[in-house]
């Protein structure tokens, strides 16, 4: 399963929902093997520009290039390979909760499955697919949560499980999306920690959004700024300024209610 | 523009609709003469009434029939014998309507045919599903606009009093109100599981089988349970068909005005259901955990 890190390319893309412009004109290159975080106030379109890297939204114009393939020419087998390629660690965790861990950290597979095989897998999980699971769930610290039902952990448990599920993919690359933004200060630092360091020990390539600058800055080398829909900045984290961050936080009374997030 | 607080919650629509169906009603009670003077009963239907309840306390334990041929089984054996068929007949019933409603309500979800944003539809999804998807919700429609004993009176008819004919007139109407109800819970169960899929490169089969139903799946099998009990019931009744159910032990004892046989077989009944409610109850908590 193991696979080369794939980069990511955006060139001039856009997008809109409805009458809300979510992306305007972003031209973004991501090298394989890369770490970066999008920093950014909600709303400034950091989700979005995720989501059009795994094809879960069409840019209204411009390319979304993944290891140089732009994903509006896939045929739609070659879209689900695509996909199956990118771990990516959503916001809200997005795991079935009445189901065992086992059975959601199996599910990031499906991607490269059949479905006969897959029912068949998910129904009755193999010994080495169930042994895989527990190795990748003791990297990210909780091996005796395999045969636990996944709404009984708690939050950050469940955050892990989460990651466990991207990794089973194993995948290419790891997006994540505000992983940490339910979870307290401490539990936040230890998962921004523990993602990054697989992804360098993996090779992965790894993009992440973020509201916290201040994490962001301990734990990647290069930086992006978001506000309102466009790059306010894109440099080494240690050339940021502190101009940089007004840029991105000094909101303006109309913006704050004009928030689409 | 500022709130206006003098009227807080405006009624609007919804409360004409609600005072539309307050005069209904009352329209409805009207049209058909209904006053409480039609309460009161006829002298003989005040008899019969009291010779019925005076029994409840007092079921048979033995028939009550003037004349018993020799070799009749006891009035328990037969009542519990009629139970036994009942429930044979419910579950029959129901493992039919059980695979039906699944396969259709899954037809009749929009969850099951909604398509993929960036792989866009196949042609097969743009013009073949909506017509599936169309036809399955007038069909269960239909299916459950006629009553299993309705059902049951075009079968007689058709085929006769075969085992079959029952089962397949309590299947019809259950299958299409377990379709209706399936096809509603998965289509409001929480869906981010199910895109975490697709983002991950799921199938839509597989985002429907992984992500979405095992959501619904709690109350789907709580609801097929309480149909179950439902089914129950019309196993019994159509006993007054002439199917060998408690339904027929009832007629039967209270044609011949022998109340107490039929209080004997309305507490086997009764208690069938409680037993099927406690025995189901304790395996959904089962289920749960």
């Amino acid at each position: 399963m193991k696979q080369p890190a794939t980069g990511f390319s955006l060139d001039d893309v856009s997008v809109r929902f409805g009458a809300h412009a979510a992306l305007r004109g972003i031209d973004l290159e991501v090298a394989p093997g890369e770490a970066v975080a999008l920093v950014g106030p909600s709303g400034a379109g950091k989700s979005t520009l995720l989501r059009v890297l795994v094809g879960m939204v069409r840019p209204g114009a411009g390319r979304a290039r993944v290891g140089g393939e732009d994903l509006a020419t896939l045929t739609r087998s070659a879209l689900r390979r695509a996909r199956a390629s990118i771990g990516f660690v959503h916001q809200d965790l997005c795991l079935v909760p009445n189901v065992r861990v086992a059975r959601n950290v199996l599910s990031g597979r499906l991607g490269s499955q059949g479905l006969v095989r897959s029912t068949l897998g998910m129904v009755f999980p193999p010994r080495a697919a169930l042994d895989e699971a527990l190795a990748i769930l003791t990297r990210v610290g909780i091996p005796e949560k395999l045969f636990e039902r996944t709404d009984t952990l708690s939050g950050g448990q469940q955050q892990r499980v989460a990651v466990a599920r991207a990794l089973y993919q194993g995948p290419a690359a790891l997006l994540a999306d505000e992983p940490v933004s339910s979870v307290d200060p401490a539990r936040a630092r230890d998962t921004v920690g523990l993602l990054t360091r697989i992804s360098r020990e993996e090779g992965l390539t790894l993009l992440m959004s973020l509201h916290n600058l201040e994490l962001a800055r301990e734990f990647f080398p290069r930086l992006v700024g978001m506000r309102a829909g466009r790059i306010v900045f894109d440099r080494p984290s240690e050339a940021i300024t502190e101009a940089d961050f007004h840029a991105l936080y000094d909101l303006d009374p109309a913006e704050v209610l004009a928030d689409g997030a | 523009m500022a709130p206006d607080l003098r009227r807080p919650f405006p009624l609007g629509p919804r409360g004409f609709v609600l005072a539309g169906l307050g005069v209904a009603g009352i329209w409805a009670a009207l049209y058909l003469g209904l006053q409480p003077s039609d309460l009161t009963p006829s002298t003989g239907g005040l008899s019969l009434a009291r010779d019925f309840f005076a029994r409840a306390f007092s079921p048979a334990l033995s028939s009550e029939a003037a004349y018993v041929p020799d070799g009749t089984p006891g009035l328990l054996a037969l009542s519990l014998r009629a139970a036994v068929t009942t429930v044979v007949y419910a579950a029959a019933a129901m493992s039919v309507a059980l695979v039906l409603g699944i396969v259709l309500g899954f037809c009749a979800s929009t969850a099951w045919w909604s398509g993929d944003p960036l792989g866009g539809r196949t042609w097969f999804g743009r013009t073949v599903a909506p017509v599936i998807y169309g036809a399955t919700r007038v069909l269960i429609g239909f299916m459950r606009s006629v009553h299993e004993v309705l059902w049951a009176v075009l079968f007689l008819a058709a085929v006769g009093l075969t085992p079959l004919a029952a089962v397949v007139a309590i299947a019809i109407p259950y299958a299409g109100t377990l379709a209706k109800i399936f096809s509603e819970m998965v289509d409001e169960a929480p869906r981010e599981a199910s895109h975490a899929l697709r983002a991950a490169g799921a199938s839509g089969m597989q985002q429907f089988a992984f992500g979405l139903v095992p959501r619904a799946l709690p109350d789907m099998i709580a609801y097929a349970f309480y149909r179950f009990e439902c089914a129950l019931r019309s196993s019994a009744v159509l006993g007054f068909f002439g199917y060998e159910t408690l339904g027929r032990e009832i007629e039967q004892s209270f044609v011949s005005t022998n109340y107490g046989e039929v209080w004997t077989h309305l507490y086997v009944l009764l208690a069938l259901v409680l037993v099927f409610d406690a025995w189901s109850g304790r395996l959904r908590a089962r289920l749960a955990r």
